[in-house]
């Protein structure tokens, strides 16, 4: 709807005011208090509301106070594809015209012309987003409802990219959730009335079920009274026919029991029978038992007699091998005691021998440590006296090496002496002999003066030149340094040195060899207990032939000795078996004498006894026979057997006549037939009340009318499960319909809340910053702004804030259905908490809004729409 | 000459779950009133006596009052009445002939045949019936009657039996069903002069001859009987057999095994088919529905069908072969949009997917366009 022009005349205080509003854009109308402009704006609203006879309190107050006048109302707009004029006057001469020019020129006038009106409106836009748009004066800017207001629902809708949303379908979305609520409750739980039709439902098929089962039990007693009646007769049948079986079997017992008491009878007379037999039996058994016992007495007497008398010889024929055997002990004894003494000396002589043996031996070992130690004692004198060490004989030696050096020099130069033997003879040279064989040529060199001589008969002296000389010396040098030595070791030359090294050696091996003389004869004993030993055994040793037996003579040798101390141990160990064997022999006759005797002693005690019994039973017997003689106890014996076996024969006829009745079978059919007449009559007397029981049932359930119940319950089970299913399918139906709509609906929701958001925040950051951030329900409310993150609950902002945000709120609205035909954002005064900077912003945001859509301002206070941008400017006065 | 009336089957008591409201009622009464009419033509037609061939009472477990309005019919009655105990009303135990009410109630006219002794009602005519003595026989006891009977000389022989002859049943070795050789054996045999059976509910004669005939039931019990609510008045004299059928019965059971239902014009003849029905008070009505059509149609057909059905004693629709299928003519007329429209196409993808929810879903959209209609 776009306004075009708006008078009023006698309204209010008003008496005529007219505005032309601009094409597009904002409309600015300002005057002051009183002038009239908030009549402007609430007199469109009332142009539509009211009929122009309307006593409603909203028109009473437009009318001039003190004067006779009808307020009128003219308005001029375009509404959709309409052009239109539309006036009405109230209360005086009252009047309605509308006059439509286009799109086909109409006129109407009265309640039609306010209903054409009305239809127009209705038509082409949303009454309620319309009114929603007009803030009146005086009035705080909220938020206003919009929810469910079809046409803005539908710009959304659009705007979102759906389809234009029918006008009914929160209507219709109403009715589906009261439809619904006619089956659930709000959290979805199933109503009373539903849980009570299932309930019913259960009830009615227990109740069928219960009746059902009445009638089976019912047929079951008809049945079983026709069995019980089946069986009653059966039994009254079997009754009869065992009465007489029962009978017919007593009959037979009477019988039966006659005859065991002509049995029990006989037996009676066969036991005193038996008896009186028994009793001659006995007295005959006596008789005859002491005959015996006395044949019997006497035999044993004479046995016994002969054991005892062959028990004697025996006994006499122990006691002589006993004899024998005490002789045979005794000479083994005596052979065993030779033998021992024998053995004795001979063990003696033995021990004799051996310690005169170890007397020489120990003796010899100690002669031999005692030379050993004179030796080593005498070895170290001569130690102590020859000097010549090795050290000393390699001095002399080396000594000896030069003066032969020296010498041999001296004789390469020195003249030779030639010598040749014409006999064997002998010379001196310088003293010393020389041995000259016949034919034996021998050299001897003159070093300086060579005196030779045959002693006795010549001497010549031979001197060496002097060239000689010197070599001479040398030689006479070395020698005497040789003697030298010599001298100093005392000893004369170099051959004796060698020969005192030699003895020096020889004593060192003397002493050496006393250690092993000593370890080889103490062994492990020391010298002195050796010397104990040797003591003991020359004190003990001489002492023992002058105690010792003459003969037989000792045996010299220490090896025969022992032999024949083994000898003799043989001849002892012989002797000794054959004492044991003796011995033994001796105890075992021993024992074999002493049984004979007992027995003996034993037979000759019992067969004096006998003899006393046999005495004592002839004189009973006599006294026996003197009272009754043999002759009278045979004939009582023979009387007494011939009336057993009459009473026999009696008891054995009878028995057979009782054993061919079979009584125990009798007995048997007897009781078996009793006992069945008993069962039967039991049984019957049973099933009689078992009968009356169940005819008694019958009785009472019979004539219940059951069947009709029985029909009367399944209907109203079938009904009840009719319309269980019906309710069951309906609430289904209802669930469905109204879960899959609220799904739509939610989702259509926010699909359409977009593009409110969008147009709310694109005004609103020209007023606050970038951003800015609104949260819009699917209710159509601003919820929450946030502004650089800081998110603040709508409510709780300024009044200022708020109220910006609910005048940006209705121009997006107003914008968005804008290309509908859109409705005009009518301000009264509006932005009153706003302060300057924000008036200057909120300008701005007016007048981008009024780019796309019509705004009309009052105001009394012009400078706070100041920054409107371009408008048409009304000023009222 | 003899001429009696023959019928069976009266069912006294007998109760039918589907009918709706008061119907059970009427029924019930129209059994009662049967037994009048019965007697009043048996008056009218010159029988000299009525013969009950079983099933007077629907069970042995009838209520009281059943019996004693019984009892309240048979007195109305003015000819002798002979009843044969068939197998729902057996002389056993608990047989109903027992119930004290019956017992102490019953008119001087009226006997029960106990046995199968003949009985003779008049000089020249005897009955011979086979009553039912359980539930479960093992024998039918018309056999037991007709062994033991010799051939019929100088009287006029009827024999009552009741159980399902052979030719009519395929579970022919049922211990109760009754050889239809034998019936006619008894008949050439000279041992019955005419059998009057009850049992099956259709007036049906058995055999070639006119000696052998069920009477059907005075007042229809169900569907599926064709010739029932009749009195058969049956005349005997010598070699003739006169049978003559009077319609009783009051009530209709009508079924429809297969209604075309795929078009508004089919919706409409089915409408007029029922208009024109008369007595529907006295009329039960069972249709299977076929066919395929939108949910409009459906909703036509169901506004038509309850308005229609009120007035029947029973109407029972069978709609599963009925196929019912959204079409966009179903909702472009309601103008559906925006959430509700989307609401629609998801029903319908539930309803395409087959599934659970089919069913539901189909109800769902049923409802969308009741409500829709409602707040356009």
């Amino acid at each position: 709807m776009r306004y075009i022009s708006l008078r009023i005349a006698n309204y209010r205080g008003v008496s005529e005011a007219k505005i032309e509003f601009g094409g597009s854009g904002i409309t600015l109308v300002r005057g002051p208090n009183e002038a009239g402009k908030t009549s402007l704006g609430e007199a469109i609203r009332l142009l539509f509301d009211y009929h122009d006879n309307s006593k409603h309190r909203d028109v009473i107050a437009i009318k001039p106070v003190h004067r006779d006048v009808g307020p009128e109302i003219e308005l001029e707009a375009e509404s959709g594809s309409y052009r239109f004029t539309y006036l009405k006057r109230f209360f005086k001469k009252p009047e309605t015209r509308l006059i439509i020019v286009r799109p086909k020129p109409e006129n109407y006038i009265g309640r039609q012309a306010h209903e054409r009106a009305e239809a127009i409106l209705r038509e082409t836009l949303d009454v309620d987003l319309w009114k929603a748009l007009s803030i009146r004066q005086g009035t705080e800017i909220n938020q206003p409802i919009l929810a469910g207001q079809t046409w803005l629902s539908a710009a959304l809708d659009r705007a979102a990219g759906g389809h234009s949303a029918d006008a009914h379908a929160e209507d219709l979305f109403e009715a589906v959730r009261m439809e619904y609520l006619r089956y659930f409750t709000e959290s979805g739980a199933e109503k009373r009335e539903v849980i009570e039709h299932r309930k019913a439902l259960t009830d009615c098929h227990s109740e069928v079920q219960r009746i059902e089962q009445v009638i089976r039990d019912l047929e079951h007693d008809v049945d079983q009274a026709a069995g019980l009646k089946r069986e009653l007769s059966r039994l009254r049948r079997s009754e009869l026919d065992i009465v007489v079986e029962v009978e017919k079997r007593s009959t037979r017992l009477r019988e039966i029991a006659e005859l065991d008491q002509h049995l029990s009878d006989a037996k009676l007379k066969l036991e005193a029978a038996t008896a009186s037999e028994k009793a001659a039996r006995a007295e005959q058994d006596n008789r005859e038992r002491l005959i015996n016992e006395i044949v019997d007495a006497t035999k044993a007497a004479a046995d016994m007699g002969e054991s005892a008398s062959s028990d004697l010889t025996s006994l006499n024929q122990a006691k002589e091998e006993f004899g024998k055997a005490q002789k045979a002990y005794s000479d083994a004894h005596k052979k065993r005691k030779e033998i021992l003494e024998v053995i004795d000396l001979l063990r003696r002589d033995h021990e004799y021998l051996r310690a005169k043996l170890d007397l020489e031996l120990l003796q010899e070992r100690r002669t031999r440590i005692d030379r050993a130690r004179e030796e080593a004692t005498k070895s170290e004198l001569a130690l102590a006296t020859n000097k010549v060490d090795e050290q000393a004989l390699e001095s002399i030696e080396a000594a000896q090496t030069a003066a032969i050096s020296a010498d041999a020099k001296l004789e390469a130069k020195a003249p030779v002496v030639l010598l040749r033997g014409l006999v064997d003879c002998g010379l001196t040279k310088d003293g010393a002999v020389i041995k000259l064989r016949q034919g034996e040529e021998r050299s001897f060199p003159v070093p300086d003066i060579v005196k030779f001589a045959v002693p006795g008969k010549v001497e010549i002296e031979i001197t060496a030149g002097s060239s000689v000389d010197m070599l001479a010396r040398k030689a006479e040098e070395a020698r005497t340094k040789l003697n030298d030595i010599c001298t100093s070791l005392g000893i004369t030359g170099a051959d004796k040195a060698r020969e005192a090294f030699e003895q020096r050696q020889k004593a060192s091996r003397q002493i050496a060899n006393l250690k092993q003389v000593e370890k080889e004869n103490l062994r492990d004993l020391s010298y002195d207990k050796l010397a104990v030993f040797i003591l003991g055994l020359q004190q003990s040793v001489p002492a023992y032939l002058p105690d010792r037996v003459l003969e037989p003579a000792i045996l010299d040798n220490l090896v025969l000795a022992e032999a024949e101390l083994r000898e003799a141990e043989k001849v002892r160990d012989r002797a000794e078996k054959e004492w044991v064997n003796a011995e033994s022999g001796l105890d075992e006759v021993k024992r074999v004498c002493e049984k004979w005797n007992n027995r003996y002693i034993e037979a000759r005690t019992r067969w004096e006894h006998l003899k006393e019994d046999l005495t004592r039973q002839g004189r009973a017997l006599e006294s026996e026979r003197a009272t009754s003689p043999d002759e009278v106890i045979s004939m009582a014996m023979d009387n007494a057997m011939t009336s057993v076996a009459k009473a026999h024969i009696g008891v054995i006829d009878t028995d057979s006549s009782l054993k061919a009745l079979n009584s125990e079978k009798e007995r048997e059919l007897d009781r078996t037939a009793k006992e069945s007449l008993s069962r039967i009559l039991h049984r019957v007397t049973e099933a009689d009340r078992e009968l009356i029981e169940v005819s008694t049932r019958l009785k009472i359930n019979g004539q219940d009318g059951l069947y009709e119940k029985l029909s009367l319950a399944q209907a109203a089970l079938e009904g009840a499960k009719y319309r269980n299913a019906s309710l069951i399918r309906r609430a289904a139906a209802a669930k469905l319909l109204y879960e899959t709509m609220r799904q739509e609906r939610d989702k259509a929701h926010h699909a359409y809340v977009a593009p409110l958001k969008k147009r709310i925040e694109s005004l609103g950051r020209l007023v606050f910053d970038d951003t800015l951030q609104v949260d819009v329900s699917d209710n159509l409310q601003i919820v929450s702004r946030t502004l650089n993150g800081a998110t603040v609950d709508f409510d709780s902002l300024s009044g200022g804030t708020k109220e910006q945000l609910s005048l940006i709120f209705r121009l997006a609205c107003a914008m968005i259905v804008a290309m509908d035909g859109g409705a005009p954002v009518m301000l009264d005064d509006a932005l009153g908490y706003t302060d300057p900077d924000r008036l200057r912003l909120m300008g701005a945001v007016l007048a981008k809004a009024a780019k796309e859509c019509q705004i009309v301002i009052f105001t009394c206070v012009p400078d706070r729409y100041s920054n409107v941008g371009v408008a048409k400017e009304i000023v009222m006065r | 000459m003899v001429r009696f009336l023959h019928t069976s089957d009266w069912q006294l008591g007998m109760t039918r779950h589907f009918f709706s409201e008061g119907a059970q009622e009427r029924f019930t009464q129209a059994r009662f009133d049967a037994i009048r009419n019965l007697g009043r033509i048996a008056k009218d037609e010159g029988c000299q006596f009525m013969l009950v061939c079983g099933d007077v009472f629907e069970s042995n477990q009838v209520d009281r009052k059943t019996v004693a309005r019984a009892i309240e019919a048979l007195k109305g009655v003015p000819v002798p009445v002979y009843i044969l105990p068939g197998n729902h009303d057996p002389l056993n135990e608990a047989s109903v002939y027992y119930s004290s009410v019956f017992v102490q109630g019953k008119p001087a006219h009226v006997t029960v045949i106990t046995d199968t002794t003949p009985i003779r009602i008049e000089e020249d005519v005897q009955l011979v019936g086979g009553p039912w003595l359980s539930k479960r026989m093992g024998l039918n006891p018309f056999d037991e009657a007709i062994t033991s009977l010799e051939p019929a000389m100088g009287v006029t022989r009827i024999v009552l039996a009741h159980g399902i002859v052979d030719s009519f049943t395929p579970n022919k070795d049922d211990p109760g069903v009754i050889a239809a050789e034998n019936l006619e054996q008894a008949v050439n045999d000279k041992k019955a002069s005419f059998i009057a059976l009850g049992d099956r509910h259709s007036l049906t004669r058995v055999g070639a001859g006119e000696r052998i005939w069920y009477s059907g039931t005075p007042e229809v019990t169900d569907f599926g009987e064709n010739k029932a609510g009749y009195a058969h008045v049956v005349e005997l004299d010598g070699t003739k057999v006169i049978s003559k059928t009077i319609q009783v019965g009051q009530w209709r059971f009508i079924e429809k095994d297969r209604v075309d239902i795929n078009a508004d014009e089919d919706i409409e003849a089915l409408r007029n088919m029922l208009e024109s029905l008369e007595h529907k008070e006295r009329t039960a009505i069972k249709l299977n529905l076929v066919g395929s059509i939108s949910l409009s149609q459906e909703a036509v057909l169901r506004q038509s069908l309850d308005t229609t059905s009120q007035v029947f004693a029973s109407f029972q629709l069978m709609d599963g072969g009925l196929l019912v299928l959204p079409d966009d003519a179903d909702f472009s007329k309601l103008g559906f949009s925006g959430f509700a429209e989307a609401t629609i196409v998801r029903l319908r993808e539930k309803i395409a997917e087959g599934g659970i929810d089919k069913a539901t879903a189909r109800d769902a959209l049923m409802l969308i366009v009741r409500l829709g209609a409602g707040v356009a």
